[in-house]
């Protein structure tokens, strides 16, 4: 009853269509030659060469590599200074917006948002880690605040240490692109993309702008980041065979591998895609957000969150489960996540479970944290358009609880006219988008 | 389109603990800013701060989830206690309290704006320490570290930080299972998370939503980056209470703070059916952004006064409706010229009548904690009270409309904007019911 009050509703709001993409990541830095290794079963992971990272329980990650913003961006004027995720953020939306034919000139730039889920900059490592260690006192075990602030003031810089703010990306694509309107970044660990580019969705439906650039950008590929994550022992270890060390749903899998990158969509009312001729790539139909609230270190084990956000991006979507052709899953390549998920996708889908194509981009691009919602949503509007699904590379031992179609190893040929799009953060917070090949 | 109303209020600021609290200093004129005592602040060209009142998060958190809080980094343990005044308030009875809580989890958002949260330098430079190069002692050895430095890190040591795990916990502790967002906008992430929380409720996604932000910069990163970045005054080591003067012509900075505000937004038949006490409607949302620089807010304020038309617009209201506002006035020079820019804007020449607040004079800049100005414009407008501007002595603009003491009023409409280094803007207009 509530879900078809709100589908009247819903019916009476814009149409949202996405009209340009870009992306750079570990396997390159445009869509046709991502998209071709992709589907090609390619791998963008090896040696990790951004710092020396030899004797890290984890030495390889999925990195960056012969990346220049001036490719992208001849004068860096005011982006001179900006860190890796912003370079990456500032390179991605440059595509999307030359892709989707934007023109400053002819937009009302005041209805033109940006809706990001971006990650924090890296630390500023030599400074901060100098800083600290000249001012630790073995006497008290503790810092010298006062010899702490004077080596500080003289190492630290202003302008690295403010674009190390989760904000900077979103700020620097504003002056890129002169986007004066509604403008948010949210931070959802790796649901965050995803979760930006729904609710830039909903401020279309709504009518709040006209024009969104929905993404995100995220490198967490520095000492600490990486020690963070092993920690944790979240990540893989096969540090001897990169290129097979991310297996997700594989009976062996064992930790994600840290990737980096960005990804960026134009989103658009149909009615401004349409006034102004745009290219039409595909169209959000559903979008649903939650959250498990059940521990902050594991998922629910049910995937109670990840079964309500599934079920309510149908519901907006006016879906059911049969007509969805595939599932890009979150699917990190973790003992926990892969279970869970699949439990959670057979709990909504229940018989056409085993009918719908799953899998999970990770096993070659490694998970590009914050960023990588919308990397593996811009894959989804790619399948779409070449009626293509992206493999699940390593998947070599089957597991009992990993019992889906998961595209093993090999792409595919299908028709695919609805994909849905999984991520889910660190916490708890669940998000899932389903786009739809444009109709009239 | 459904209505949105504020039935309870959360805050913890440099004024007190719970909203009440806050507000009776706020009236009262009190200053919560002083010479920082969490760290020695002696090598920091600015050694004041608005520091929040002493604690215990175990006090705030089920007996079963105390366990939970040797992974809470400050900013996360004051949306803690934010959410728990918060729910109180608004007599919610959550799962924290109770096995008969009288509202549905599932129906239920959460919309907490976070800051970057730094590391706790202690913790991390003592693991450090065991990875000291050879020959260099004050390089770290990353072959060393990556051995077994690491190793002297707790396990969890991540999650401290991460800016989400203030939304994580909250929704943890009184299992909220409805659309769940961090936005992490600096000064800007607590207007926009209501803003969103608002939007939620209003499309039928959620009936209920905790929204709001929390950060704590009153740690020595903080201090250092916005030090260095010359926002913070230097001149009022010795007089703190004066140290940050919005709006006046003796501006020379501001001073950091740390806080949490978060409101309960209700779909209105939803709070009605249940008896809530409703402080006050949320009417209108709007934000945009700057394009001028990354450091500095545009002079003319052209944008920043688009995001305050824009909210009062979205509540179908006009300028002229406005009986407080109650802007963002950190006390830096730059900042409050383009500021007051876009409230002449916004109010062209009724501005010397509009009633301001500039409550950053007594609570300091709040950062993502600015969801606590919400809380004071939702009070404002429920007690018919006008918050005093203690630092205003000598206003830039001549005719401003200002008082060092707090004022009786009909508040019927009140509007809380701010804006952040970076350029977001958000504004939230509140009406009485």
């Amino acid at each position: 009853m509530f879900n078809s009050i709100l589908n009247a509703e819903r019916n009476r709001m814009n149409r949202v269509v996405i009209t340009g993409m870009g992306w750079v990541t570990p396997m390159g830095h445009s869509i046709e030659s991502v998209w071709q290794r992709l589907i090609a079963g390619d791998s963008g992971i090896s040696k990790t060469t951004l710092f020396d990272a030899a004797t890290f329980p984890t030495s390889i990650s999925a990195e960056v590599k012969d990346y220049r913003l001036s490719d992208f961006i001849p004068e860096l004027g005011p982006h001179a200074g900006a860190g890796r995720n912003t370079q990456f953020a500032l390179g991605a939306c440059r595509q999307a917006w030359s892709a989707a034919g934007l023109d400053k000139a002819k937009l009302d730039l005041d209805r033109v948002g940006i809706y990001l889920g971006s990650g924090e900059g890296s630390i500023d490592f030599e400074a901060y880690t100098t800083a600290a260690l000249s001012a630790w006192k073995n006497e008290t075990s503790a810092i010298d605040v006062v010899k702490w602030a004077e080596v500080a003031l003289e190492r630290m810089n202003d302008v690295r240490e403010l674009e190390q703010e989760p904000n900077m990306p979103l700020s620097h694509l504003a002056l890129l692109t002169g986007a004066g309107g509604p403008a948010f970044n949210c931070l959802t660990a790796c649901a965050a993309s995803t979760q930006a580019i729904g609710e830039a969705t909903e401020i279309l439906r709504r009518g709040d702008a006209d024009v969104m650039i929905g993404g995100g950008a995220h490198s967490m590929i520095h000492p600490f980041g990486v020690t963070g994550f092993n920690r944790l022992t979240a990540l893989s270890t096969a540090n001897e065979n990169p290129a097979r060390a991310s297996r997700p749903f594989d009976a062996q899998r064992a930790g994600f591998v840290l990737g980096e990158g960005a990804g960026m969509v134009i989103l658009e009312t149909l009615d401004h895609a349409r006034a102004r001729n745009a290219p039409i790539l595909a169209e959000i139909v559903g979008y649903g957000s939650t959250a498990d609230a059940f521990r902050i270190t594991d998922q629910h084990p049910e995937g109670e969150g990840a079964i309500a956000a599934m079920t309510e991006a149908l519901a907006h979507a006016g879906l059911t489960p049969k007509d969805i052709d595939y599932v890009n899953a979150h699917g990190t390549g973790t003992r926990e996540n892969d279970g869970n998920e699949t439990g959670a996708i057979k709990a909504v889908f229940g018989d056409c479970a085993r009918g719908c194509p799953v899998s999970s981009i990770k096993s070659m691009m490694g998970h590009l944290i914050a960023a990588a919602g919308a990397v593996e949503l811009i894959c989804c509007v790619l399948a779409i358009r070449d009626n293509i699904l992206p493999p699940t590379m390593n998947l070599e031992h089957s597991d009992p609880e990993c019992d889906l179609d998961y595209v093993p190893n090999k792409a595919r040929k299908a028709k695919i006219n609805v994909a849905m799009s999984n991520s889910f953060g660190f916490g708890g917070q669940n998000d899932t988008i389903i786009v739809r090949r444009f109709a009239q | 389109m459904r209505r949105v109303v504020v039935t309870g209020i959360g805050i913890i600021s440099p004024l007190g603990i719970g909203s009440k609290a806050h507000w009776e200093a706020l009236l009262a004129g009190t200053v919560g800013i002083r010479r920082i005592s969490t760290f020695d602040p002696a090598g920091f060209p600015c050694q004041i701060a608005g520091e929040a009142p002493p604690f215990k998060i175990g006090d705030f958190v089920p007996r079963a989830y105390r366990k939970a809080t040797k992974v809470m980094a400050r900013d996360i343990e004051l949306a803690i206690v934010a959410a728990d005044d918060a729910f109180k308030d608004a007599g919610l009875q959550s799962p924290a309290y109770t096995d008969k809580p009288n509202f549905n989890g599932t129906r239920f958002g959460c919309n907490i704006g976070a800051g970057l949260i730094n590391t706790e330098l202690n913790e991390l430079t003592a693991a450090m320490t065991t990875a000291r190069s050879e020959s260099e002692r004050n390089r770290l050895d990353l072959t060393r570290w990556g051995k077994d430095g690491m190793t002297q890190l707790t396990p969890l040591w991540l999650l401290k930080y991460l800016p989400n795990m203030l939304a994580c916990h909250v929704t943890i502790i009184h299992q909220l299972k409805g659309p769940s967002n961090t936005i992490t906008c600096a000064d800007a992430s607590s207007h926009l998370a209501i803003g969103e929380a608002f939007r939620t409720i209003q499309r039928g996604s959620a009936d209920l939503a905790i929204c709001g932000g929390a950060e704590s910069k009153v740690n020595e990163m903080g201090m250092m980056r916005h030090g260095l970045l010359k926002r913070l005054t230097e001149s009022h080591n010795d007089s703190p209470t004066d140290a940050v003067r919005p709006f006046d012509e003796d501006a020379t900075g501001t001073a950091l703070a740390e806080g949490g505000g978060l409101l309960i937004l209700e779909e209105y038949e939803s709070a009605k059916s249940r008896g809530a006490k409703i402080y006050a409607e949320l009417v209108g949302f709007a934000a945009s952004q700057d394009t001028y620089k990354i450091t500095d807010p545009d002079p003319t304020g052209r944008s920043y006064a688009r995001a305050i038309t824009g909210a009062l617009r979205d509540a179908s209201l006009t300028p002229d409706d406005v009986s407080l506002m109650i802007p963002n006035g950190l006390g830096i020079p730059t900042a409050d010229r383009a500021e007051l820019a876009a409230l002449k804007t916004v109010f062209g020449s009724r501005l010397p009548d509009v009633p301001i607040s500039l409550t950053k004079a007594q609570t300091g800049s709040l950062a993502a904690g600015s969801g606590v100005d919400a809380g004071t414009a939702v009070l404002s407008t429920s007690a018919g009270k006008i918050p005093p501007s203690v630092n205003t002595i000598k206003p830039v603009e001549t005719r401003l409309n200002v008082s060092k003491e707090s004022r009786d009023a009909a508040v019927d409409v009140c509007i809380s904007s701010v804006y952040s280094l970076g350029g977001q803007n958000a504004a939230l207009v509140f009406r009485r019911m």
